[in-house]
Parts: structure tokens; sequence; C-alpha cells
């Protein structure tokens, strides 16, 4: 008995040493917590290849124009203003006199020079460059002042303006690491937060490993409410790094965070419990990239010794394809997958993408009967029960993937092969994991049919690889020598127009006639797009989120009690 | 015993050596490198993909990657992590301290309740106590732990009492020394429970049964015929001799508790080695999943090496001679 009552002496010793301390009052401090699902990579802005790292370094640095997320149109970042001449192949940028690094040096065209040079540089692998390339060649850049900065290419880039979009470097900081050649390992994670020199609303004071990343307000910061009192309203920000999404959840239910982002089936629990945790549930918008079937039509998987394949024939016949899109039940998808909380999806453009979308596409729509009707006039024949053949009486089948881990991929490829299995054809469903996958999709071009997701971006000229026939992301057939089809001929045509334009409204015609093409070729099949939800504390004040970020993050204050 | 602790080091570094060839060897065979993260990335052409490749030396042959990653090992480099750009030390050395004190925490909570429990419930043989006990300890060993993390979890929100995930609370830094051991210990709670319930119960068997069996040996027979108190025949005669099982286990069981932290980390957001070492394997992060898996083997290494001194320090029967001869 002894030895038991030394066991319970023992447990309660150690849960004698809770602590009582205040409870973290965020609105008192004006901090704001949230949570971010991974480390970064890096704290060098043209390093970053991962999203973790974008957010953490992201209200640190700055670049020349930013992007208003209500309109989707370009606003004055350090750049005050810009003006186009020289027909639309010279852009001159105004930079703002009243920017300083936090060392207190003065921001000046010098640091917008440096940058370029870093990102051209061949021995810096970046993700920038390539949109910064016309037609192979780089953009020259000058300043004849200290606050002008011209840039000349050599012809109208329309994307011009989004390619500029990268974050200013401190020149004066980092220009020795880089003439030493020591650039790809600088600003790694490891470097006391200190030593980043930024020039954004907020500066890092503190990274813990795995726990969070801690910011403090930049009280030089250039810019100014209306009544010129000095942004941004918050004192600090907490980024905590919580990889589990349902480990987040608790924390925000919990008050450790003031922002969640719920997944579909967590949005009603969070607008019932409301009131309870002082919240408000709000709808952001629908997702800004796509998410569709691709279908492979490359010969070089299908035709070997002059044999093609019969899935070649029938992933490049139009009429199967159709078929095929009539028998995506998208509203299944949307209310067993996303519980009601997403759209079909039409155009590989997301609706929130405003000036760029086509929004006078029809989408096929559900039905199974016009689908083997179609298949039956094309000669795509039941051979047997339950089993469809080709006009030459091949039984249909082929296989399908996408990658392993996401539960929603998974249960949409099981509506979808469960209809087709209708339809009299076959699917064989086996999800691969990332990294095979995509070495299936870019090396061996050894798949039938995917279920792949792409991220979306306002400037649609940055989903030319995609959209190019000679783009290595160009999924269905990728980097093509020459155009395989007229149709992906005139998409190659319209995004060199597309390029020629400045103004937004007027370039939008030629995304819109792409958006068409791919509808009615079909080489790929929409699928449906989340409605995203945010959750935040009632006590925040000015929180305007959108699909394209914070609506201008530097109001954002808690309220006064 | 100095012979025998050089002869045991000296047999770990084959051992080290041909179990981290084996992982390399594997992280290499399975299709795909670290740069094929970013193939989907529109922003990164095939180009930077190559330059990439060639910066981070995938491009070469397995075995001289594996050569030059023994070479840095020799020189107590562990090489700089492809996702993260920073040598891989920085990485694991804050995380291996979250595991390795969640494991030994959970152990010796373990230690603390299985083995007085296991004697009351031996001594009180077939008592309602030693039923109801045994119930709970089945019960106990067939839950997952990951599923009592859920719980676990959920019940820290739900009363309040306890933090949800973490390893410590946000304003850390700024605290004293004394409320930042209370923080620790604070958030190490649920997590050392939760991993240590299962070995509880089982422990809590093994130390029942092995004094079931030591109570009726010839020793304690003497013992009582000598006319020793049962206290002492009990304390020092029948529980000495029932611990030596468990200080092998030890050696063993840090191991296993390291696998089973990962769950436990993952789902209460312990900052530990699994959750980087699984994400590491996804992304193809060689020099980072090498570290881990090096980390892993030394710790075992150590782990087993210590438990037999320990056995031979506990078990009169054994000595260095006779662990040497096996």
């Amino acid at each position: 008995m002894a030895a038991f009552a030394i066991a319970v002496a023992a447990v309660a010793a150690i849960c004698g040493c809770r602590v009582n301390r205040p409870r973290n009052d965020h609105a008192a401090t004006q901090t704001l917590y949230d949570s971010m699902v991974s480390d970064p990579g890096t704290f060098n802005p043209v390093l970053i290849t991962d999203s973790a790292s974008a957010v953490a370094i992201g209200d640190m640095f700055e670049s020349l124009t930013r992007v208003n997320p209500r309109t989707t149109l370009f606003e004055p970042g350090l750049a005050r203003s810009w003006e186009f001449s020289d027909g639309d192949q010279t852009l001159t940028f105004h930079l703002r006199h009243d920017v300083k690094w936090s060392d207190g040096a003065p921001f000046t065209a010098r640091d917008v020079l440096f940058t370029m040079r870093v990102i051209y540089d061949p021995k810096i692998p970046n993700s920038m460059v390539s949109a910064m390339m016309i037609d192979g060649k780089p953009i020259a850049a000058s300043a004849p002042d200290d606050y002008t900065v011209v840039v000349r290419m050599p012809r109208p880039f329309a994307p011009i303006l989004s390619s500029m979009q990268f974050a200013i470097l401190p020149a004066h900081v980092l220009a020795g690491a880089y003439e030493a050649g020591r650039f790809n390992r600088t600003w790694g994670i490891d470097t006391p937060p200190d030593r980043l020199i930024g020039l954004g609303a907020f500066l890092m004071t503190r990274y813990v490993p795995a726990q969070l990343i801690a910011y403090r307000r930049n009280s030089d910061y250039w810019m100014r409410d209306e009544q010129g009192a000095p942004l941004p309203r918050l004192k600090g920000e907490v980024h905590l790094i919580v990889p589990d999404q349902n480990a987040q959840y608790l924390q925000f239910q919990s008050g450790m965070t003031d922002v969640y982002h719920p997944r579909p089936e967590e949005v009603w629990p969070l607008e019932q419990a409301a009131k309870r945790l002082n919240i408000t549930v709000a709808k952001v918008g629908i997702d800004t990239g796509s998410l569709f079937f691709a279908f492979n039509r490359n010969p070089r998987h299908y035709v070997h010794d002059g044999v093609a394949d019969p899935r070649y024939q029938w992933f490049t016949d139009v009429n199967f394809m159709r078929a095929l899109a009539h028998a995506v039940d998208k509203q299944g998808m949307i209310d067993l997958c996303y519980r009601g909380l997403a759209v079909p999806a039409v155009s590989d453009v997301s609706p929130e993408n405003k000036i760029y979308h086509n929004p006078n596409l029809k989408d096929y729509g559900y039905n199974l009967e016009l689908a083997a009707q179609i298949l039956d006039r094309a000669g795509y024949r039941m051979i047997r029960p339950g089993v469809r053949g080709d006009p030459e009486g091949r039984p249909l089948v082929f296989r399908l993937t996408t990658n392993t881990g996401v539960p929603v991929r998974d249960q949409m490829c099981a509506i979808f092969k469960q209809d087709l299995q209708k339809l009299g054809i076959t699917v064989n469903y086996r999800p691969l994991d990332f990294i095979t996958l995509v070495k299936a999709l870019d090396l061996s071009f050894d798949w039938d049919c995917v279920l792949i997701g792409f991220t979306g971006a306002i400037e649609p000229n940055d989903a030319s690889d995609f959209l190019r026939s000679s783009g290595n992301l160009h999924i269905w057939d990728p980097a093509q020598p020459k155009p395989a089809t007229p149709w992906e001929a005139q998409i190659d045509h319209l995004m060199d127009e597309g390029t020629m334009v400045v103004d937004p409204y007027k370039r939008a015609r030629y995304y819109w006639q792409i958006q068409q093409i791919l509808h009615d070729q079909l080489p790929m099949i929409e699928t449906v797009r989340a409605v995203t939800y945010v959750a935040y504390r009632n006590s925040l004040e000015n929180y305007y989120p959108t699909v394209w970020g914070l609506y201008h993050p530097e109001w954002i204050e808690f309220r006064a009690r | 015993m100095l012979r025998f602790l050089a002869r045991r080091i000296l047999i770990m570094i084959p051992l080290t050596i041909g179990i981290t060839f084996i992982s390399f060897a594997a992280m290499s065979l399975i299709p795909g490198n670290f740069v094929a993260n970013l193939a989907l990335d529109p922003r990164i052409s095939p180009q930077v993909l190559k330059q990439m490749e060639a910066e981070f030396g995938l491009d070469q042959p397995l075995m001289l990657r594996y050569a030059r990653w023994l070479w840095g090992i020799a020189h107590l480099r562990l090489g700089v992590s492809l996702a993260y750009r920073v040598d891989v030390i920085h990485l694991i050395g804050p995380r291996v301290l979250n595991t390795v004190l969640l494991a030994l925490s959970s152990m010796a909570l373990t230690w603390l309740l299985a083995i007085p429990i296991g004697v009351i419930v031996a001594v009180r043989q077939n008592s309602i106590l030693d039923r109801t006990l045994s119930f709970l300890s089945f019960l106990g060993m067939s839950v997952p732990a990951f599923f009592l993390a859920f719980l676990a979890i959920d019940f820290a929100l739900w009363s309040g009492w306890f933090p949800v995930g973490q390893t410590m609370s946000p304003d850390y830094a700024a605290l004293d020394l004394w409320s930042r051991i209370a923080d620790r210990a604070d958030h190490l709670i649920l997590p050392a429970l939760v991993l240590g319930l299962a070995g509880v119960a089982s422990l809590m068997r093994l130390m029942r049964s092995q004094i079931l069996e030591i109570k009726n040996a010839d020793y304690v027979r003497t013992a009582r015929a000598k006319g020793l108190p049962e206290s002492i025949v009990l304390y020092k005669h029948v529980l000495r001799n029932a611990l030596n099982p468990f200080v092998t286990m030890a050696g063993y069981g840090l191991a296993d508790l390291l696998g089973g932290a990962a769950l436990v980390e993952s789902v209460m957001n312990l900052q530990g080695l699994g959750l980087l070492l699984l994400n590491a394997v996804m992304k193809r992060d060689v020099p980072l999943v090498m570290g881990s898996v090096l980390m892993g083997t030394v710790l075992l290494l150590v782990g087993n090496l210590l438990a037999d001194m320990a056995l031979a320090a506990v078990d009169p029967r054994v000595n260095f001679t006779t662990l040497e001869a096996q």
C-alpha cells in the first residue's frame, strides 16, 4: 500500500507543477496570433520555393507594386507611381522617398537593380527568373537617379508589372555576401532575426524552430492611414507553427490563435459555436486554383513501333471526352466531399480572377443518359452487359491516379470511377505518392488519367508553362517541339497576342478565348472549386479576408475594451 | 569493464555504417529526388531544376554521395538540409531534446505507476483489486496511443486544465528559469501519460507474473524460514530479482518509445524527431533523413549499452565477463 501511496504522491507532484499564469491577452498587447503548417525553408526572399517561407517573411519585405485583392488591379507599393512610354516598351517607376530599411539606411533604386542582378544570376536558381524573361531574354533596367528605375523591354510585355513584383533586397546588407559567392546560404533560417534587414510593416524578433515566429511592428513603416497616423495598427504578430490541422482547429477554439481557416466539415460546427467562442465565421470566396481530370494524349507514351495504343485514340476523340465531361457528378462531389461548400468549376480560370475569368462558358452538366448517347453515336457501343467497347470493339479500360494523402481527391476519384462504371467504362484507380506522381507526369509519361490541381494566379501569363504546347506543365502532352493540334497552335498564338496589350480589360479577350478552346477541346475536365471560409475573433477590427489575401492588413487591430 | 566498453563501442561503428548505408540506398532507390517537389511549380523552369540538382549534387552516383556523407560524419558534420539550407544539426537538435524529454518522462511515469501497482496486485492475487486493475490494464493495452492522444487533447480543450498541444507557451522566452521548467512540465503531462499508459498496462502485467513466479522460489522460502519479516522478504528478495527483466527492457523500451512518440507527437503537435523525419522522407531531403536516422541509431545503440551495464550492476549473476561472452 505504501508503494501505491508513493505513486499517487508522485503523480500529484507532477500535476502540482502546473503554472497558473495570466491568460495571454492578445487584445491588450495588440498581438495577432495565427498558425502556419510548417517551418519556413529560408528567410531569403529570392531563394523561396515553399509557401511557409513566403508567409514567414511576407510582412517584412515589399515590392515596387502591390495588388489590390478586391479589384485584382495593381496599386503603388515601394513605387509611388509608374508610366509606360515608347510604345509600351519602356516602363518608368518613381520610387517613394520616405522608405527606410530597418537599420536606418534609405531604400533606393540601387536596391532594385541589385535584386534584379541576383535574380538573373545563373548561379542562384530561383522561382522569380522565369517570369522575368521575355522571349528568353532578360529585362534591362537602369537607374537615372536614386529614386527612378527605368525598365526597357525588347517588345511590349503586358505581364511586366506582375513580373516586377519581387521582394526588394537591401543591397547594402547583402551585396558583400553576393560578391563573395555566399548568397545561396545567406539569410537561412539559422540567421538571428535582427540581422534580417527589412522594410515591411513588421520585423521579425524571434524564430523558435518548430514552435513560432514572432514579429514586432515596424515603427518606421512608410504607410499612413487617412488621418496621417502611422500604420500598422497591430503592435505584433505571432505565427505558431502547427503542422496538424486538427491541432490548429483545437488551438483556435481554445483561444491560442485568433484566426483559423476551417476545412469544409468544420465550418458548420464553428458557426454553431460562434456565439460561445465569440468569433465570426465569414465566407472568403471561391478557390483561385483549379482541380481537374487530365487525360494523357502524349504519343511518346502511347505510340510504340508505329502502333498506337487505343487509349490515345479515345483521349484525342473529342466525342469521347465530351461524354466523360457529362459523367462528372460535380454536385455529388460538392455535397459529399465539400459538405456543399463548393461550386462547379467550368473554366480553368477561377471566377475570383475578376478580369480574366470567362463567364460565358456553359457547364457540361451531369447527365449519364446523354453521355451514353454521345458514346453510342460516336461508335463506342456496349459489347457485352456492363462493358463498352471502342469502334474497333476493344473494351474501354483505363487507369486513374492522383496524389495520396488528400481524402477529398480520393472521394472524387471514387465518384468518377463509379459513374464511368455505369457507362460500361472500367477505371482502375491507384493513387501515388506525390513525387512518384510527378515523375510519371514529367519523366516517364506513364499515366492515363490524373486528378490534379494547380494553384491560381491573377496574371494569366503565369499559366504559360501549362497552356503553351511547348510548356513543361502542358500536362496532357508536355514540351511539344511544335503544336500537335490546330487548337494548341491557336492557344500558343493567343498567349503571344495576350502579352502585347498592356490594358488588362483589352487583354482579357485573348484569355477568354483560350478558356473557350480548352472547354470545347477538353484535354482536361474541370471539377469543382471549394468555397473557402475564415473564422476570427470578434475583437478583431478591419479584418477583411479575400481569396487573394487580406485587404489592407495594416489597418487590422484589436478593439479597445 | 573498460575492455567491455571499448569492444562494444568498436562494434557500434560497422553497425552504424551498415544501418546508414541501407537507409541511404533505400532513399536513393525510391523514385524522384528533392528537386521533383518543385517540378509542378509553374514559376520554376526545368533549367532552374537542373541547376538545383547540380548545386545539391543530386546528379552524382549513389556511392559517391554516400562516401561524401560519411566523410562529413567523420568530421562531425551532418550536412546541409536541402529543404532548409541550414546544417541538419540545427534542425534536429531542438527536436531530439523534445522527443527524448517526452520518451524519458513517459518512461519514468510508466515505471512509477507500473511497478507499485504490479506489486500490489501480485501480493493480493485474485482479490477484487487484482481483477479490477487487470481489467483496466487490458483496456489500456488495447487502446492505441494515437487514439488516446485525440481523447487527451479533447479533454484538455474541454477542461481547460492543460495546454492544447505544443511543447511550450508562446511567451516561454520571457519566463524565468523555474517558470520555464514548470511550463515545460505542464506541456509534458498529457503526452507523457498518453504515451506511457499502454506501457503501464503491460509492465504491470509483467511485474505481477514475475513476482508470482519468484514468490514461490526456493530462496524466498528460505528467507521466510529464516524468520525475516514479510516486508523485507518482499522488497529485498522478491522485488529485486523481479526487476531484472525491466532493466534489459529499458534499453529497447527507449527505442520503442521513440517510434511510438512519432504518432503522439503528430496528433498533439509536439515538435519532435518523428514528424521531422516523416516530412523529410516525403520531400526526399536526404541529409535530413540521414541525420535523423543516425540520431535514432545512436540513441538505440547507446540505450542498449547502458541497459547491459545497468543489468551487470543490478544482477549479481551477470558481470562484464559473461556479457562479453554473449
